[in-house]
């Protein structure tokens, strides 16, 4: 199997697999507990059933919408994702590059390996930067300073994750970072010496963004586990929230918002967008998914907030799905980080080809012109 | 491969573990249910029809999981059902369980088919306790019951009314479980392979069922399946006038084990019950019937504020117990919950199961932002149609 052969995220999933070391890669395709919500997050998607106009005098279908304040040239983007230089020597550098070239967000996190410079240098591209309240504020007041100052167009701050989740398969992989060797994944890294070798001859890990503040994560092999429940804030509210919408000043999102009463007050303290999203089916399981939750949400703030799902997406068609339901664009994880681990800067990129293509191609079969005419009227729920 | 008490970080984990350790007549008792095992499943899987909606930012660093059931206040909101024939799954027994339900301070549930008297747990622990009681044909045994419980400081008394005759346990039909275990040609393997079960087994003290032995030989002196005991020893014209009665005699708090309609729950009120825990016995009586956690909402409409409802069965994780508490549940209880984990490593083991699903709990109040059991409620659930 070759990155050319990959047409899916299935694809890209098994090519992924291939390339990492078993416990890195089960890092990034588990979820909390039994995994019901991460299943669920894309099963929901089937519970109602796309509905196309025909003889629509489509031509070329419009994928261009405005998020945070920038034109993007499709309505999807990459979510911000931990470490990225765990799944391919080039890390955020690729995802970030990809992402420009297909003019649309590239989201780097707190927990980044490269530094917020160092990523405004290389594109010029629409960028998010994800927070996380750390218990010490003023390694959140240096991200927001330094965000603003290298030109990153928008912010948002996690509030899923006062507490890690609990990612089983993580406590039986050992997955630490910087990965750790131990006797159960000797043999996993032992039998991918490409991802060995890169790991270890290209630049070193490093947590880059919070390295000066504390040394864990970076010198210290952390669970990532350990690291949320040290470093966070668990007594985090909003006040908080409110204080870095203020403080960053512009386009602000929350991130893991799933209630309508959580998403109306996102509203009070001056977000302009959220992002519906359950991290993945990492976090809470058994909590509600993103598309089962986004109508909801768009009927109650989503003439005053954009609102983005984050969480389950596959397909073009789930994204279509997802507009239709009101969210204003969609972003995930898994996906892109599979396809980064698959090929670097060339598989995301042919990711987002794949997607653009698939939205493209479904946008002309529901006949629909621009993504305004995605709305209620072509979704049926069954029952 | 489970292989250690330390592999183990949840339910499934703490299954396997015992599925290595014990002989496949005592594990296929446990893990095994009536018929064709539908409601066992949907027990489970009915906590998959509704989803959690969490509350962000509101500062969670300290959870309270503390909940007062049958006046009694417990550490944490769920307990350990009474199950039977412990001593069969590891030598110490109740021993182990009632001492790591200790530990954890909240209630340990004891079967009238213990195989460790009332006296002895009660001279082990003071922290809440329940005695499961079974109505028999022979009164002489059921005054014994309730009045060694009594005496023995036994703060609730549950009767249990969904086991007027034997489920239909098709793996202990093939497997020949009975209690005490006899050796069958089709069984002998499964021991032969198990040595240091049968070396605990033989060497670790009698096997006895001390609530019933001076009343009743099959259990102990003559092997029964439980099935038949129950169809031969319990008394099957079991009435509601019986349950008054019995309620009364035993003057304190009461609740009737296996309700499952609401027409049912308001009677337990009616004659004077405290609490109810909606069971249908693991799945392992009537398959078909409806679980617990499905008809939990309704029960709790009708009977919510008269009495202690509890949800029992199905329950593997906590967010399975959050999801019950927000329905309206008291408190959940479980026995695979803890068993598995008994098997696995006696009170050690019970301890660790224990242990996860408190900071299951924890952690999962926290990403609901929840501090207090009273925090949830059904506005955090949505049902999906």
């Amino acid at each position: 199997m070759s990155l050319k052969n990959c047409y899916n995220f299935k694809d890209f999933r098994n090519l992924a697999k291939k390339k990492l070391p078993s416990p890195i890669f089960h890092y990034i395709d588990g979820g909390s507990d039994d995994e019901a919500t991460l299943r669920r997050n894309t099963e929901s998607f089937n519970e109602c059933d796309l509905v196309p106009n025909v003889l629509a005098n489509v031509g070329k279908p419009d994928l261009t919408t405005t998020l945070f304040g920038r034109k993007i040239d499709m309505p999807i983007f990459l979510s911000p994702a931990a470490m990225q230089r765990l799944y391919h020597v080039d890390g955020d550098k690729a995802s970030a590059r990809a992402a420009e070239k297909f003019g649309t967000f590239y989201s780097m996190s707190s927990m980044s390996n490269n530094s917020i410079e160092e990523i405004a240098n290389i594109s010029g591209g629409p960028k998010l930067f994800q927070l996380y309240v750390h218990k010490d504020k003023s390694i959140t007041d240096d991200l927001i300073d330094r965000s603003r100052r290298s030109g990153f167009d928008a912010m948002c701050l996690t509030v899923d994750t006062l507490v890690a989740g609990n990612r089983e398969k993580d406590h039986k992989t050992g997955f630490t970072t910087p990965p750790k060797l131990t006797l159960k994944s000797l043999m996993s890294f032992a039998m991918r010496p490409n991802w060995v070798f890169n790991y270890l001859t290209g630049k070193k890990f490093e947590l880059s963004n919070v390295k000066k503040k504390t040394d864990k994560g970076t010198n210290i092999a952390k669970s990532v586990i350990e690291y949320i429940n040290e470093q966070y804030d668990p007594l985090m509210g909003w006040k908080d929230a409110e204080y870095c919408a203020k403080k960053w000043n512009g386009p602000f999102a929350l991130k893991g918002v799933m209630s309508v009463e959580d998403a109306k007050k996102a509203v009070d303290i001056g977000c302009t967008a959220i992002m519906i999203s359950n991290h993945g089916g990492r976090q809470l399981d058994g909590s509600r998914s993103p598309f089962d939750q986004v109508k909801a949400i768009s009927d109650a703030v989503g003439d005053k907030l954009e609102i983005i799902l984050d969480g389950g997406i596959r397909r073009g068609t789930h994204v279509l799905k997802a507009l239709a339901a009101g969210a204003k664009a969609c972003s995930f994880g898994k996906m892109f980080l599979f396809s980064l681990a698959a090929g670097g800067q060339q598989g995301v990129e042919h990711l987002l080809k794949n997607m653009h293509d698939e939205i493209y191609r479904n946008m002309v079969l529901m006949g629909c012109k621009s993504l305004k005419e995605l709305n209620s009227s072509k979704l049926i729920y069954r029952k | 491969m489970i292989l250690r008490l330390k592999d183990c970080h949840n339910f499934a984990d703490f299954r396997k573990l015992a599925k290595l350790k014990l002989p496949s007549p005592i594990f296929h008792y446990i893990d095994g249910a009536a018929d064709d095992e539908i409601t066992y499943a949907r027990n489970t899987s009915a906590f998959d029809d509704v989803d959690l909606v969490p509350n962000v930012l509101r500062g969670v660093e300290d959870v309270d999981l503390s909940t007062t059931i049958f006046g009694k206040k417990l550490d944490l909101p769920f307990y350990l059902s009474p199950t039977a024939l412990q001593r069969l799954f590891h030598y110490d027994g109740e021993r182990a369980v009632g001492k790591a339900a200790k530990k954890f301070n909240t209630m340990f549930g004891v079967s009238a088919l213990a195989t460790v008297s009332v006296e002895e747990i009660s001279s082990m622990i003071d922290t809440p306790k329940m005695f499961q009681f079974y109505f028999h044909k022979d009164r002489g045994l059921n005054d014994s019951c309730l009045e060694r419980a009594k005496a023995a400081k036994f703060d609730v008394m549950a009767l249990t009314v969904d086991t007027i005759t034997g489920g239909n346990r098709e793996r202990d039909l093939r497997t020949g479980f009975t209690s005490p275990p006899k050796l069958t040609l089709a069984s002998l393997f499964s021991f032969a392979t198990k040595p240091m079960w049968g070396i605990n087994y033989l060497t670790k003290g009698k096997f006895e069922l001390p609530h019933l032995q001076d009343f009743v030989k099959e259990g102990t002196d003559v092997n029964s399946s439980i099935g038949n005991y129950f169809s031969t020893m319990l008394d099957q014209s079991m009435n509601w006038k019986d349950a008054e009665n019995l309620c009364s005699k035993w003057g304190g708090h009461f609740a009737l084990k296996g309700v499952m309609s609401v027409e049912d729950a308001k009677r337990a009120a009616d004659i004077g019950c405290t609490g109810i825990m909606v069971s249908n016995h693991g799945g392992r009586q009537l398959d078909g019937s409806r679980a617990p956690f499905d008809q939990l909402a309704e029960i709790v409409d009708a009977v919510g504020d008269k009495l202690d409802v509890i949800c029992e069965g199905g329950i593997h994780r906590g967010t399975h117990m959050l999801k019950a508490l927000s329905l309206g549940a008291k408190a959940c209880s479980g026995g695979r919950l803890y068993l598995y984990a008994l098997a696995a490593g006696g009170q050690a083991g019970v301890e660790r199961a224990l242990e996860k699903y408190k900071a299951e709990l924890v952690r999962d109040m926290k990403l609901m932002g929840c501090t207090k059991i009273s925090d949830l409620s059904r506005n955090n659930l949505r049902f999906r149609t």
